[in-house]
């Protein structure tokens, strides 16, 4: 695995259009993101965020421009809507996706989901929140760099989302993670980073907006929060 | 779903008869026409049990002629479901053969293998089998995408668990489409009997046609519904038990 301190996501006058569309969705995107950390891709409905998260996982090279990713060489990509078969109860799924010597992370991630009570239940069986959970529990014990989150916690409440985020930083400060939300106000307080992708027409199409990086043991400054929360709905 | 399926066809059935009844009576026509309630009855008496044994010896084709087209389908519609050249030859096959009239080359087969039991089971078979195909066919290539992006991101996804998770998200449609080519295959066996062959339920309806005898043809439609409902709802029957097993493990 490639040294962590060495992680940067770059972009340079990247552009995409669906196939057999005139309109790009965007145009000549440039940034570049240092990691690893909590980071976040925020920006307005329709500007790309998850095409730029497809992106990134390589499924797709048909693009203008560059994408890079030093020191990052595995991206797994989740998002709120995924499902775990109906077969099993969620529970047997997660046993049989865990690495071996992973168990211990396992448990610690499931107490600190709050899933326990609910393994023995089949997916079909959970709420939309406790879906979003597991979902995100099985990709936590797969081995990647970078994580991109697309509104994985989207129906998570949100003293547990805050609880399910500092702990996802306690536990993987090495790894490179991207969050997409809609939650100005999240991103801004738990984020180190925020990628702000503008809505079409604005002048930058994409800005780097520093959060707080609020961890467990700070607490945070409330007069920096807002002026990072101004800062990004701005950029967007 | 068993009795459902029984109490929608006797509905049909005797509607269809009421139907018969009435014209009979409306225009005046003949026992020789369109018997009546009575002589109905007394062929019933007469001839149940024979036409009964009849049924199930067509039947019986048609199951067998029905279990190899659903092994054969789902064979290649496992194979057709990849985005290969042989998947999309296999689909562009598929559905170019049963845009045909199979049952056009029954007196191929009759030429060929004679009109004993194999013909018969040929032409039930391949009368049920492209329908059958094509919709294993739907079923299998059409991507399960919430469930498959985890196995696929993760580098997990094999092609056991890809046809594991499409037939347990498709169970519903599959044992439709399975109790539905259960049709087929009677229908297919019962043209088969018609054309060539000597014995089945088919084969008595043709004997009843060269006769003019309209209350024979009858029961033998009767039989051949009330078996079919039983045989159907028996499939739907199944089909949830599969899933409820399936989903209790």
């Amino acid at each position: 695995m490639a040294s962590s301190a060495s992680m940067q996501l770059s972009c340079r006058q990247a552009t995409f259009r669906y196939p057999r569309t005139a309109t790009p969705v965007f145009e000549d995107l440039s940034f570049e993101m240092p990691g690893p950390g909590f980071n976040a891709l925020f920006g307005p409905s329709g500007v790309g965020k998850t095409t730029l998260a497809r992106l990134l996982t390589g499924t797709s090279r048909d693009f203008a421009g560059e994408i890079r990713m030093d020191g990052i060489d595995r991206v797994l990509y989740t998002y709120n809507t995924e499902r775990l078969p109906g077969w099993s109860a969620v529970g047997t799924h997660l046993e049989r996706i865990v690495a071996p010597g992973q168990h211990d992370l396992r448990d610690r991630l499931v107490a600190l989901f709050d899933m326990q009570p609910h393994l023995a239940s089949r997916f079909a069986q959970l709420s939309l929140g406790q879906k979003n959970r597991i979902n995100l529990i099985r990709y936590l014990l797969q081995d990647f760099q970078m994580l991109i989150m697309d509104e994985s916690l989207a129906n998570v409440d949100e003293p547990t989302r805050e609880q399910i985020i500092l702990g996802i930083k306690d536990l993987f400060p090495d790894r490179f993670f991207l969050y997409i939300s809609h939650n100005v106000v999240e991103v801004a307080k738990f984020c180190r980073h925020i990628l702000v992708l503008a809505a079409k027409g604005r002048a930058r199409p994409a800005s780097v907006v520093s959060g707080r990086d609020h961890n467990r043991d700070g607490t945070p400054d409330r007069e920096r929060l807002e002026r990072a929360m101004l800062e990004i709905v701005n950029a967007a | 779903m068993l009795p459902r399926r029984i109490v929608q066809f006797l509905i049909i059935y005797f509607l269809g008869l009421a139907g018969l009844l009435a014209v009979k009576y409306g225009l005046q026509l003949s026992n020789y026409v369109i018997p009546g309630p009575a002589l109905i009855w007394q062929t019933f008496q007469a001839e149940a049990v024979r036409y009964l044994r009849d049924v199930l010896d067509t039947m019986s084709i048609a199951i067998i002629g029905q279990v190899l087209s659903i092994c054969l389908a789902l064979l290649v519609g496992i194979v057709g479901r990849q985005t290969t050249w042989f998947g999309s030859f296999v689909k562009v096959a598929a559905y170019n053969v049963q845009a045909y009239p199979i049952v056009a080359l029954a007196p191929i087969i009759f030429i060929l293998l004679g009109d004993g039991f194999l013909s018969r089971l040929l032409i039930a078979a391949m009368i049920c089998y492209f329908p059958l195909l094509l919709s294993v066919l739907g079923i299998m290539a059409e991507p399960i995408r919430d469930i498959e992006h985890f196995y696929r991101m993760t580098g997990r996804m094999r092609w056991q668990l890809e046809v594991k998770i499409r037939a347990f998200e498709n169970l519903g449609k599959l044992t439709t489409v399975v109790a539905g080519s259960a049709t087929l295959a009677m229908a297919g066996t019962i043209v088969a009997e018609f054309i060539a062959a000597n014995a089945g339920i088919g084969y008595s309806i043709r004997i009843a046609l060269y006769q003019s005898d309209l209350g024979k043809i009858l029961i033998a439609l009767f039989l051949i519904g009330i078996s079919l409902s039983v045989y159907q709802g028996l499939l739907e029957w199944c089909g949830a038990f599969i899933r409820r097993t399936w989903e209790s493990n």
